[in-house]
């Protein structure tokens, strides 16, 4: 802002005010107050909401629902023994939690990756059809597909296993995957292929070794997604893996709601943050690379 | 097709081919058949060609059900992830853009959060006794406790599903704003608009295809969606929240019934898939989706 | 119409000061000219004019009333974008109506505004169409009655000529200065093109890196350029410029380099006693100079090396020594590559300027008055 003396406000003006600072500059003040308040008071409630599961995890009580009474660290003690002796060991847990995001992880880039490049470059009868099926496939939700994959699991006999999950998993979360994927591809000029071809690589060198480096961004936003997805995964687990030592955490704090619902918050909330907390680091910071990904458009009328 | 490219096609495409088929088009073709069987947990079964459609028309549910099902996916879609969403990438585009970045990571917390954990904190939020949030305050003014989830469940799953829908929108009608030219707006400036001006005749009608884009994609996802509906409200009291693709679900795996009906839960399913179909297709017309497929519509940063 | 001041503007965005600290004067009516090369700081100085910008330090007056924190809504100023920015979704009438539109203007005020303007405009027909209907002749005149019809006070183009192909361009800038001496609105033009700013502009502001190198009418630009930078960015095709050494003794006044030399009469040794030392660069349009078949005394001379064909004229590449010197000479000249020629030119066509600081010394015409200030 300019800090001058303002240099002539005595002199006559011209239309008296003609150049009125005052009412305009009011009316922005006003919208940008408005803006700021309805930002905060709806946001409140979530910003309240993952707070609780921080202050709750080591307080004694919250009076009125939110102000801690008192700290303690008694609700952790399930990191050293379970809450009954029903329960698997948690680390073991924890483990099988990895597993499955990590598994995950690999089976989206692995597959994704080279899928779309063919999808992109390459061009054979089907793909189009292809491209459109992966469109449709997607109309075909979770749910519906759900009994028939209980089926499918048994018949491979991946029930009650995490690869099972994952795989699962995987495959439906794959069109997004590999849109994605093509996406990145599609932007890189076909001029460096063209060279590299000329220069007597065959297709899958040219792959491996010019196209691949060239979409590690969006190799690295699928691989943040499917981690966090991975990790967080829920209905899935609950419902094929009924052994408890391959249970994952949403199956242990599933089993915890169940047990503890209205006894014991604190509990509740210090295992949720334990889960919570490893991809919550995560998505914040890796979360600019999860916004590479966006869909366009501004042309209203062309 | 030159050799080293039939060599690549058979390399490269052939993992995917493989998982799209064990995973996606054979469970899609067993759910059909399914629905013609009246398979259960032995997974035995046998032929009832269409009883088991029929007892669609016999089951006094499912017109709750459907009634569910619509109300919840109109006004999540109207109220969050369509209405809330544009505000948010509005006002998140309007402030400065670190400010709007942190607001727009914390919207998107819900949508990364494990939702056994989303479920427990809104179990606390909502919780009928005094320990829960709502009520604590509540308690503030001296008046008793309520029980959310059961005097107001359609709130509940509306209020809880949507936080996490309106991410979706939010940024793609962020980066929509963003990408409009920036002479667009100084131009409006120029002109003398202000800001709720250029909102109302300058950048509401130029993010028209993502608005409708979402719209249809959106109604999709809400009438599939049953996952925190079953860890809130577990579709209760009595139904009351119970959607088609839950009470699907419910008729499967678990809920009141665990039965086990395979066959009449794949015949749901069916239905939700043609009700999503028609959906789609109607979408398709009244937007003239052709138009804007014309354009490649994922860019990448 | 409003008289604009500029007092020591400056803009900075983050680390870059993108305008160093400008002073201005525009006449009310008048057409002024911002001409520089790109990242020179004159679109900056145009956004702060319009109230997009708000500068960092100094301040922008409109009529004696200081204008820094009105908001462009309250300047009264006409913007015409490089692009043009016609609003897509809304016909060409809405566009150019939307200003009236926005101040809650009556319908048939507003009707009678936007009809006038186009009939001034001359695309009354057009008034019903999608600006991705129109060519880039008629969006630009669409930009134009946009800003025309809130009656600005100022006018402000950014790059109007620039998107516009060479046959329209020059019908175009006709059309412009038409209007404006018709409407006798104050304008201010943004351009990187020297031959838009000299055609269509009574003052051009020269500008560098922020600053404003020279402020004068065009005529006086060409013939007399403050410094270096001027010099060598005014005319087409542009000034020889010969890095050269003074040599004071001995007689005449002489200029030498490792090519050439040239002698310069008595009267020119004041203005050279001038620079601050004895680095001097000698300017000489190309049509300031004459090829003459004899030895000319003082002159240099040189061998054609290369032709350039015009059509009304040639440019002649002329290499004296390793030097090269380009001439413009009539179009039908017979004169081929390889030719020896001697070189020409009257000695008040030339000019002289500090190798080190590259302000103009002021000889030849000059010779008494003070050196002409950037």
């Amino acid at each position: 802002m300019a800090r001058t003396v303002q240099a002539e406000p005595s002199r006559p003006q011209p239309a008296a005010g003609r150049y009125n600072a005052q009412a305009v500059r009011r009316e922005e003040r006003l919208v940008t107050a408005a803006v700021y308040t309805f930002l905060v008071l709806v946001s409140l409630p979530l910003a309240v909401g993952y707070g609780w599961l921080l202050l709750n995890s080591f307080s004694t009580e919250l009076a009125h629902g939110v102000w801690p009474s008192g700290f303690t660290t008694r609700h952790w003690r399930f990191l050293f023994e379970p809450p009954s002796p029903y329960y698997p060991d948690l680390w073991r847990t924890t483990w099988n939690t990895l597993w499955l995001a990590v598994g995950m992880t690999i089976t989206m880039v692995a597959v994704s990756t080279p899928t779309a490049y063919v999808l992109s470059r390459m061009k054979f009868r089907g793909r189009n059809a292809f491209l459109a099926l992966t469109l449709v496939l997607h109309a075909f939700p979770g749910i519906t597909l759900l009994i028939a994959t209980y089926y499918v699991l048994r018949w491979l006999g991946l029930l009650n296993s995490i690869p099972g999950v994952f795989l699962v998993k995987a495959a439906l979360m794959l069109p997004l995957g590999i849109w994605v994927m093509k996406g990145f591809y599609d932007g890189i000029s076909w001029d460096v292929e063209m060279s590299a071809l000329v220069d007597g690589a065959s297709r899958i060198q040219t792959w491996y070794k010019v196209m691949l480096p060239q979409v590690l961004p969006g190799i690295a936003s699928i691989s943040i997604f499917s981690f966090i997805y991975g990790w967080s995964e829920y209905i899935y687990v609950i419902t094929f893996i009924q052994d408890k030592n391959a249970w994952t955490l949403s199956s242990y704090i599933n089993a915890i709601v169940g047990d503890f619902r209205f006894l014991d918050y604190g509990l509740l909330s210090a295992t949720a943050l334990f889960y919570i907390a490893p991809v919550l680091l995560f998505f914040i910071f890796t979360q600019k690379y999860l916004m590479r990904v966006t869909i366009g458009g501004t042309k209203g009328g062309s | 097709m030159s050799r080293s490219q039939k060599v690549a096609l058979f390399v490269l495409f052939l993992p995917a081919l493989i998982i799209t088929v064990v995973f996606y088009v054979i469970p899609a073709v067993l759910t059909a058949a399914m629905s013609f069987t009246d398979m259960d947990f032995r997974l035995r079964w046998n032929f009832v060609g269409f009883a088991t459609f029929a007892r669609m028309f016999e089951d006094f549910l499912l017109p709750r059900i459907l009634q569910n099902t619509i109300v919840y996916t109109f006004l999540t879609l109207a109220f969050f992830n369509v209405g809330l969403a544009v505000l948010l990438a509005l006002v998140t585009s309007y402030v400065p853009e670190r400010v709007g970045r942190v607001f727009q990571a914390l919207w998107l917390l819900p949508r990364f959060t494990p939702p056994i954990v989303y479920g427990i904190i809104w179990m606390w939020i909502l919780d009928p006794t005094r320990a829960g949030l709502l009520n604590g305050l509540l308690a503030l003014t001296g008046a008793r406790p309520v029980n959310w989830m059961t005097d107001y469940p359609m709130a509940t799953i509306v209020v809880t599903n949507g936080i996490i829908g309106a991410s979706f929108g939010m940024v793609i009608f962020y980066s929509a704003i963003k990408s409009i030219p920036r002479d667009y707006q100084w131009a409006a400036l120029a002109d003398g608009a202000t800001w709720p001006q250029q909102v109302r005749y300058i950048t509401l009608p130029l993010i028209r295809w993502p608005l409708l884009f979402v719209t249809a994609y959106q109604t999709l996802s809400l009438l599939t969606s049953y996952e925190y509906i079953l860890i809130i409200t577990g579709g209760g009291p009595y139904f009351a929240t119970t959607v088609w693709s839950l009470y699907a679900y419910n008729m499967a795996f678990g809920g009141y019934f665990a039965n086990y009906e395979f066959g009449y839960g794949a015949a749901l399913s069916i239905v939700l898939v043609i009700l999503g179909t028609v959906a789609s297709i109607v979408y398709w017309r009244v937007f003239r989706f052709r138009e804007m497929m014309a354009e490649p519509k994922i860019e990448v940063m | 119409m409003a008289r604009i001041r500029l007092h020591r503007l400056t803009k900075s965005f983050g680390t870059v000061q993108a305008v160093k600290g400008v002073d201005l004067e525009i006449e009310d009516g008048e057409l002024l000219a911002l001409l520089g090369p790109s990242g020179c700081g004159k679109t900056t100085i145009l956004l702060m004019l319009a109230g997009i910008y708000r500068p960092t330090s100094g301040d922008i007056f409109f009529d004696d009333q200081r204008v820094n924190d009105v908001p462009p809504k309250g300047r009264g100023v006409g913007l015409v974008f490089q692009s043009y920015a016609l609003y897509p979704h809304m016909t060409v009438y809405d566009n150019i109506a939307f200003p009236l539109r926005l101040r809650k203007v009556s319908r048939e005020e507003m009707d009678r505004r936007v009809r006038e303007v186009a009939r001034i405009a001359q695309i009354e027909e057009l008034l019903q169409r999608k600006p991705s209907q129109l060519s880039g002749g008629q969006q630009q005149r669409v930009a134009l009655c946009r800003a025309l019809v809130k009656e600005p006070d100022l006018l402000l183009l950014d790059e109007p000529l620039s998107n516009l192909d060479a046959r329209l361009r020059i019908e175009t800038r006709t059309e412009i200065k038409r209007l404006q001496r018709q409407l006798g609105i104050t304008t201010i033009l943004v351009t990187h093109d020297q031959v838009e700013a000299m055609t269509m502009a009574d003052r051009v502001a020269v500008m560098r890196a922020g600053l404003i190198e020279q402020l004068s009418t065009p005529i006086e630009l060409y013939e007399r350029p403050a410094n270096l930078f001027v010099a060598s960015f005014i005319g087409d095709p542009p000034m020889n410029l010969l890095p050269m050494e003074y040599r004071p003794d001995g007689g005449k006044p002489q200029l030498v380099n490792s090519h050439l030399s040239v002698s310069l009469p008595e009267a020119a040794r004041a203005g050279l006693e001038q620079s601050s030392s004895n680095a001097v660069v000698l300017g000489v349009r190309p049509e300031d100079i004459r090829l003459v078949p004899e030895p000319v005394d003082g002159m240099p001379a040189g061998e054609v090396f290369m032709l350039e064909p015009l059509g009304r004229d040639t440019l002649v590449d002329v290499r004296v020594g390793q030097q090269p010197i380009r001439v413009l000479v009539p179009g039908g000249t017979e004169i081929r590559p390889g030719t020896r020629v001697w070189l020409q030119w009257d000695w008040d066509r030339q000019h002289l300027f500090d190798a080190r600081t590259e302000a103009r010394l002021g000889v030849n015409a000059d010779a008494g008055r003070p050196a002409a200030a950037g």
